[in-house]
């Protein structure tokens, strides 16, 4: 028989915060700094939003932002009904959901891993080798895959050798397999970096639950589901949050580099179209009414993950 | 604890001191007097070392020093485009492509009423020139450094596009005559099949195609050519009744296409050539494998071919010479033109951030006067070449070889390439004023291999190899206005997407396995973009060229 124990959610409600100056005066150090930040803060984040203005208008940098023609939301109509900005949505929708699901598995996946190492020297090389690839620059990755991956790259080098194949295959011609590459290479450069925040959490788990859990007769694998994974839910869930707003910044670097002209209805994102119609044309309107479009749509975003993650009784951000 | 506590602050300070490393002045004095202006060239280029012997001696004879910086891994138009939306610009400027959108920020300074106090830089063009390098409120921004002829014209490089082949398989067919799309291919083919490794046994290449990004005109441009019309660039204009053609739906350019489908189904095109890109092209040709290809000399020559003359490759006839190529016999090709074309859509501009204008322009002034030039082009008497007892100008061997080193020509040749320059005669009416045109010079640094081949076919030149035309008339070339075309006008907007769908549909109609129904399918995207109003931009900018022209007859 089990018995299902079912826990009202409790409302709590925090108690009224009394201001006084007394405590103010205690905390002065604290008020000052947060006032600094508070001041860099609206200074370079929530002034040059003004910028927002070039939008609507028909910005020509010899008239500057307030003399420039106005003209309300022709830019953005001009976006939607571009079939290439949509179809460049969902590139970069696409791009930014599988590199979101992939390097997230990746990274617990790798940390789960490398905390159960028993060696300390073998485990510190391990981690050190893993997150250096984060320090080099796309160019470099991007420079690396390219060659790999060209006719007379390892890639085939290997297919050949092992008879799977008998002509090498020419990576870069095929749409199906340019989001697969992308999302390889961002796991390769970021994985052994995003894993370390995992790590951290891991070890901060009371070692005294793994005791309780050896007791109770758990091997590993059931140590692992049952004490480390619930252990790390609440990192998980704020990086989650977190990256869930980045899902449209997919990444201009990759795409730019490795992108080409027959897989360019696959490869482009919101970033190049703004490259190629906006800086490269000189339209900056065009270029700010789609970055408007980013942010929005990255705070809806945000706001409805951030909702789910209440609902569920889970780690927040506000 | 105090010493930590002194370390403490001294990597603080030390710390601080770096962040102001990142502010530093652009153009001044330096301690001996000699001023630095900086220059940007929305091209690639190679940058000389800062310690240049050339640079020094044209410093102490002019007082100027330029540091100058080239594109690196962008678009003309990225790169200006930043800089438009961060409002500082180096003090000269080339922005190739993206000039107009120079000229639109209010970034440069006009110069004509500068024009008159610099007799040089007056000299360099006629009024009619001049005229024609004005913009939309009457002034002059830039001066268009290149293809000015002084005096008798040289020729000797076929400085723009053709199709290309190494000099080796001519010589292994015994030089035939090549004059179609047909002929060509089936040269590479059977050479191919005689000899499909180079000696040490890489795979030769039959033909590669470069496609990246804004130099695709490889795989594009050709059908102009290939109808025996000259290089406008982007259209044909029929010179007699001044009509713009568009050659991207010619029957001709289909018969290209297909041949070049053909050559990929059986194996002859490079398969990598839709994905390479330009770094890795260039090193493909500089190993030597590449039998041929199409594309413009200064895209690849001066990195190729010093290349292959540091390997060896060169004495083996890896050298590529051009091919007079039209789509059936009996056509007048124009690969060609005489007279250099004035590109009036980009040039060197002084821009809003200089602060010593008349110093700049001074500069520029000085660097056209013969001595100056010589040691531009020629180098230093006496270490870069020698002058014989008829004052003609030579080099040695040694000096040859000095020249085409990579190490040698950043520290020790400045060329001030991207600055305005003359071509042609110098004026000692003796010699050239480039070492490549210099005739006798030009014949004996050519290898053996190439001087053989000029030999069986009878010519001197690179240009006699394709014959020489007159320049067809005073609206060329085209592509002067198609480059600087924008998205705010709808001619604009066609041209912008029927170069994405070409990007496209070009390397997909070659690859087809059915090459007529992926022809149909381009046509039909192409017919999307509306192509006519890029058209009929043109025709209008045409016409009135021919109105502008008819002033001065």
């Amino acid at each position: 028989m089990s018995f299902e124990v079912k826990r009202k959610k409790e409302v709590v409600t925090e108690p009224k915060i009394q201001f006084s100056w007394k405590e103010a005066k205690r905390q002065k150090s604290l008020l000052i700094w947060s006032g600094i930040i508070l001041i860099y803060g609206i200074i370079f984040y929530y002034l040059p939003l003004g910028g927002w203005l070039m939008a609507f208008q028909n910005y020509r940098p010899i008239d500057g932002l307030f003399r420039s023609r106005f003209v309300g939301l022709e830019k953005f109509q001009q976006l939607f009904s571009d079939a290439t900005f949509l179809r460049v949505i969902r590139n970069t929708l696409a791009m930014g959901v599988l590199n979101l699901v992939v390097t997230f598995i990746a990274a617990i996946v790798f940390a789960i891993l490398l905390n159960e190492v028993r060696n300390a020297v073998g485990k510190k090389t391990v981690q050190t080798i893993s997150y250096l690839p984060h320090f080099l620059s796309w160019i470099i990755v991007t420079g690396i895959i390219h060659d790999a991956l060209s006719g007379t790259g390892i890639v085939n080098d290997l297919l050949m050798n092992l008879n799977i194949i008998d002509q090498p295959i020419n990576f870069f011609a095929h749409k199906e397999y340019f989001w697969p590459i992308v999302a390889f290479a961002n796991v390769w450069k970021e994985t052994g970096w995003n894993a370390i925040i995992y790590l951290a959490a891991i070890t901060s788990i009371d070692p005294s639950l793994y005791e309780a859990a050896a007791i109770d007769g758990a091997g590993r694998w059931a140590k692992i589901k049952h004490v480390t994974l619930p252990g790390i839910r609440p990192t998980i869930m704020i990086l989650l949050l977190m990256n869930v707003g980045n899902v449209l910044n997919a990444g201009f670097e990759i795409q730019y580099l490795l992108g080409n002209g027959l897989v360019q209805s696959v490869s482009q994102t919101i970033d190049i179209y703004v490259l190629n119609w906006g800086i490269s044309q000189g339209d900056f309107s065009l270029g700010t009414a789609a970055g408007i479009f980013k942010s929005v749509v990255s705070i809806v975003l945000i706001v409805i993950a951030n909702q789910i993650a209440k609902r569920n009784g889970d780690e927040r951000l506000f | 604890m105090k010493a930590k506590r002194v370390t403490g602050m001294l990597l603080v300070s030390a710390l601080s001191v770096s962040l102001f490393t990142g502010c530093g002045g652009g153009s001044g004095e330096n301690e001996d007097g000699t001023k630095e202006f900086t220059a940007f060239f929305a091209v690639p280029g190679a940058e000389i070392n800062d310690d240049n012997e050339i640079q020094q001696i044209i410093a102490e004879k002019t007082g100027v020093k330029v540091d100058e910086t080239w594109l690196t891994g962008q678009t003309a138009s990225e790169a200006v485009g930043t800089l438009i939306a961060g409002g500082e610009y180096p003090d000269f400027i080339d922005g190739g492509d993206a000039m107009g959108q120079l000229y639109e920020a209010g970034a440069l300074v006009p110069l004509d009423d500068y024009l008159d106090d610099y007799s040089n830089i007056k000299a360099y063009y006629s009024d009619e020139e001049w005229n024609k390098l004005r913009q939309d409120d009457g002034h002059i921004y830039w001066i268009q450094q290149f293809q000015n002829i002084k005096g008798e014209e040289k020729a000797t490089t076929q400085n723009d596009e053709a199709f290309w082949i190494q000099a080796r398989v001519l010589e292994w067919a015994e030089y035939p005559e090549v004059n179609t799309l047909d002929e060509y291919f089936d040269l590479l083919e059977s050479y191919i099949e005689a000899n499909p490794t180079m000696e040490d046994g890489t795979d030769n290449i039959a033909y590669t195609i470069l496609c990246e990004d804004w130099r695709y005109y490889c795989l594009e441009n050709p059908p102009q050519f290939l109808d025996g019309y000259p290089n406008d660039g982007s259209v044909i204009v029929d010179p007699d009744e001044l009509k713009i053609i568009d050659y991207n739906t010619t029957d001709t350019a289909k018969r290209y296409f297909q041949k070049l489908n053909e050559e990929y189904q059986k194996g002859y095109v490079d398969p990598e050539s839709f994905t390479q890109t330009y770094d890795e092209y260039i090193a493909k040709l500089s190993t030597g494998r590449v039998l041929g290809m199409v594309d413009q000399w200064w895209n690849f020559a001066f990195n190729v071919h010093d290349s292959l003359k540091q390997q060896g490759l060169d004495k083996k006839g890896c050298t590529y010479v051009p091919l007079p190529i039209t789509i059936d016999k009996g056509i007048k090709n124009q690969w060609h033109n005489s007279g250099g074309a004035l590109n009036v859509g980009s040039g060197l501009a002084i821009t809003t951030s200089c602060e010593d204008v008349e110093g700049a322009l001074q500069f520029v002034d000085d660097l056209l006067g013969q001595d100056i030039h010589n040691l531009r082009f020629w180098g230093e008497e006496g270490v870069d070449y020698e002058v014989d007892e008829n004052n003609l100008f030579y080099r040695t061997e040694e000096q040859r070889t000095q020249a085409a080193d990579t190490a040698y020509k950043a520290s020790h040749l400045c060329t001030y390439s991207y600055f305005p320059s003359y071509k042609g005669t110098s004026d000692d009416g003796v010699n050239a004023n480039w070492p490549d045109e210099q005739p006798g010079e030009f014949f004996d640094s050519l290898n053996s291999s190439v001087q053989k081949c000029f030999e069986a076919y009878g010519v001197d030149t690179y240009v006699d190899m394709l014959g020489t035309n007159e320049a067809p008339g005073p609206w060329y070339p085209m592509y002067s206005f198609s480059n600087a075309m924008t998205t705010s006008t709808p001619g604009g907007v066609a041209w912008t997407k029927m170069g994405e769908i070409k990007h496209e549909y070009l390397p997909r109609v070659v690859m087809a396995d059915d090459f007529e129904s992926e022809w149909n399918t381009y046509m039909d995207s192409y017919d999307g973009c509306n192509p006519q109003a890029f058209l009929d931009e043109m025709q209008a900018e045409l016409d009135r060229r021919m109105e502008e022209a008819a002033k001065f007859e």
